[in-house]
């Protein structure tokens, strides 16, 4: 009886990962091989929503949107991680996960107002402008900070830099505090601390960060939408342009692209890595 | 409490009926009593609530949230769940009334039931401009428009000093960085090759309907355009656009007229042109869904339809909203009620009437195609647009 209950248990979850992950999943694969036809799709085989994006300006768009996610992934890193430094090593205990909620935040207000809420400081006409200007430090607007790349690259840091100082925060939470006072005691200066202690203890949560922050970075049409330049794009508006135009096989095509490039990144990452060490817990 | 029990108490004495063998129309009437559920944009609406709506047209609505975007009705109705939820809906004309009759998601109408039908403005008569944009392929009217409007140039008067009549300033030097389209390839490319063929610039045969090699060369066009930094970005979303005027970051965008409108309203001198090229005109049109005349709501949708076709509708779209009335009357009708339009709302409405008329008289217009012939190549070429 025990064992059978056990059993429900285990299955419960499998069931319903196979129901709501490997199914929509699979039937994306499936669904971008299909015929297209005027308003849906019909069961086939062809590659040509395939061929559709690799070899039209989409792959480009495509190729275009990692590399802003990448710089996205990048500078919450440079921000980010020192942040959740300071609360793990300078913050009262007690007042750590405090510190911490405040960071929840801003997830209270909804994204697309979050986003919309940068157009009035970043704008030619807007507060960042105004400062800058008043202060002295140029002399007519600057206006490569939103409808460009650039606005695209804050956008995607104020919206996720908190995934990375959670996720690396929790890392180093994690961390014995005897470590920290084994290292001040031989006199451990701080470059060699960071490049020794918090950078490989926390590489877990810095890996589960970054990859949260550019999987969103390519996916999430918001932001290009109101911060990128002229047609600024990334995966998840091609998706969404092409299930505008009715282009269903196309539009499973890109998702089952981005997944597989995911997935290929994350092997790349393994092999070079040993992401499976990465992800052990600190003994 | 008494709707629900007079509700179902209809309900089950149509069951009764039904089970008796009594004839199908008695189920429908039987139905009637329960409101009509639409399915429309929010522009659809003129007053504060959808129940006030629902009170001036004498028929209890049941409102459900529509994008403009055509392709979340194919979904709806054609693969999803669409005839059970809804009785009516919108949808823009030109294209989607006839996929949407094509696959029997809607019904033809009996517009000898719809008692401001005579109202209608002649545009949609028979052989006439718009004639096809309410009709199924068959020729059946399938569609009861109740907004429209010719598509131009926003600009800011003040700052780009004077008037503007030509899309030739959109993609002027002179504007270079300060400048706007839509982020949606129907509208632009369409605009665009309105522009580039009655200037003389290309050759096109139909701007609604272009062979792959005119949207080749119109898509070129505009990647040179943004390769030279002529736009500050592609808009995309009623806010969005807004944004853009109101707080002059471009002064002159092709956009949607309610667009010009709330952003002048929040104090910048935004313009509504008319452009002697031409412009891209379109409507949007209520239809009745095959469930909706299935559980019995015929009468209501023409009830419905009366209000949309009446010129208190029209008055009020054009006036708060900027979109063109479908109907004749509307002077008639605000210099009748002083009281719903002073003398400024009423001089408003005027301009606004007499400017439309002039947009809407320029040779070189083109209707909304939602579907052209070359459809793929029109995503194809737009990403290169956008990749550029």
């Amino acid at each position: 009886m025990f064992i059978s209950k056990n059993n429900i248990l285990f299955k419960v979850p499998v069931i319903f990962m196979i129901i709501f992950f490997v199914l929509p999943l699979s039937l994306t694969v499936v669904w971008s091989v299909f015929e297209r036809t005027m308003f849906w799709m019909e069961p086939g085989f062809t590659l040509f929503s395939y061929e559709n994006f690799f070899f039209s300006a989409r792959l480009e768009n495509f190729v275009v949107s990692m590399l802003h996610s990448s710089v996205s992934v990048f500078c919450s890193f440079l921000i980010g991680f020192p942040i959740a430094i300071f609360i793990r090593r300078r913050v009262k205990k007690i007042a750590q996960h405090r510190v911490m909620l405040l960071f929840i935040l801003p997830f209270m207000v909804s994204e697309i107002i979050r986003i919309f809420a940068l157009r009035p400081i970043l704008s030619r006409n807007g507060v960042l402008n105004d400062l800058l200007i008043n202060f002295g430090f140029i002399d007519s607007p600057i206006s490569a900070f939103v409808f460009t790349p650039t606005g695209v690259v804050i956008g995607e840091i104020v919206s996720f830099l908190p995934f990375m100082i959670f996720s690396t925060f929790l890392a180093l939470e994690a961390i014995p505090n005897y470590i920290f006072e084994v290292c001040s005691d031989l006199g451990v200066n701080r470059r060699k601390m960071f490049a020794d202690i918090y950078l490989p203890l926390a590489a877990p949560g810095l890996f589960a960060g970054s990859v949260f922050i550019f999987v969103n970075g390519i996916g999430i049409a918001l932001i290009p939408t109101i911060l990128g330049g002229p047609g600024s794009v990334n995966a998840g508006l091609i998706a969404t342009q092409a299930i505008i135009a009715l282009d269903f096989p196309l539009a499973m095509a890109v998702s089952a692209i981005m997944m597989c490039t995911l997935m290929g990144l994350l092997y790349i990452g393994h092999r070079l890595f040993n992401l499976t060490k990465l992800l052990e817990p600190i003994s | 409490m008494f709707e629900t029990t007079r509700r179902n108490f209809l309900k089950n004495s149509a069951l009764v009926a039904a089970s008796a063998s009594l004839s199908q129309s008695f189920i429908a009437d039987a139905f009637a009593a329960d409101p009509l559920k639409i399915w429309t944009i929010g522009v659809a609406k003129v007053t504060k609530t959808w129940e006030e709506m629902g009170k001036q047209a004498g028929v209890p609505l049941v409102y459900s949230a529509k994008s403009g975007s055509a392709d979340q009705a194919i979904q709806k109705f054609f693969v999803g769940d669409g005839q059970k939820l809804y009785d009516a809906i919108t949808d823009n004309g030109g294209g989607q009334e006839d996929a949407m009759s094509d696959n029997k998601a809607i019904v033809p109408l009996d517009v000898s039931k719809i008692k401001n039908w005579k109202n209608l403005i002649p545009a949609y008569n028979e052989g006439n401009v718009a004639a096809n944009t309410i009709r199924n392929k068959k020729g059946e009217i399938v569609g009861v428009p109740y907004i429209s409007n010719a598509d131009s140039m926003a600009y800011n008067k003040t700052k780009v000093g004077g008037d503007i009549d030509t899309w030739d300033a959109l993609f002027d030097s002179q504007f270079k960085g300060y400048a706007a389209m839509q982020n949606d390839s129907g509208p632009t490319l369409t605009t665009t090759a309105v522009y580039l063929k009655e200037s003389g610039k290309q050759d096109i045969v139909n701007p609604s309907d272009m062979s792959k090699s005119e949207v080749k060369g119109v898509c070129e066009f505009l990647i040179n355009m943004k390769k030279k930094g002529q736009f500050r970005t592609f808009w995309d979303g009623f806010g969005n656009g807004v944004d853009l005027l109101a707080s002059e970051e471009v002064l002159v965008s092709s956009c949607w007229e309610p667009i010009a409108v709330i952003a002048a309203k929040k104090g910048a001198d935004i313009h509504y042109g008319t452009m002697k090229e031409g412009h891209q005109t379109w409507n949007n049109v209520w239809m009745l869904t095959k469930g909706g005349k299935q559980r019995g709501q015929e009468d209501n949708f023409y009830k419905l339809m009366d209000l949309y076709l009446s010129p208190w509708f029209g008055a009020r779209t054009l006036s708060g909203l900027g979109f063109t009335p479908q109907m004749t009357g509307v002077n008639e009708y605000v210099d009748a009620n002083p009281k719903d339009f002073d003398a400024k709302k009423k001089a408003g409405i005027a301009k606004r009437l007499k400017n439309k008329a002039a947009r809407m008289a320029v040779k070189g217009n083109s209707w909304q195609n939602l579907y052209p012939k070359e459809m793929r190549a029109y995503q194809d070429w737009w990403s290169k647009v956008q990749a550029a």
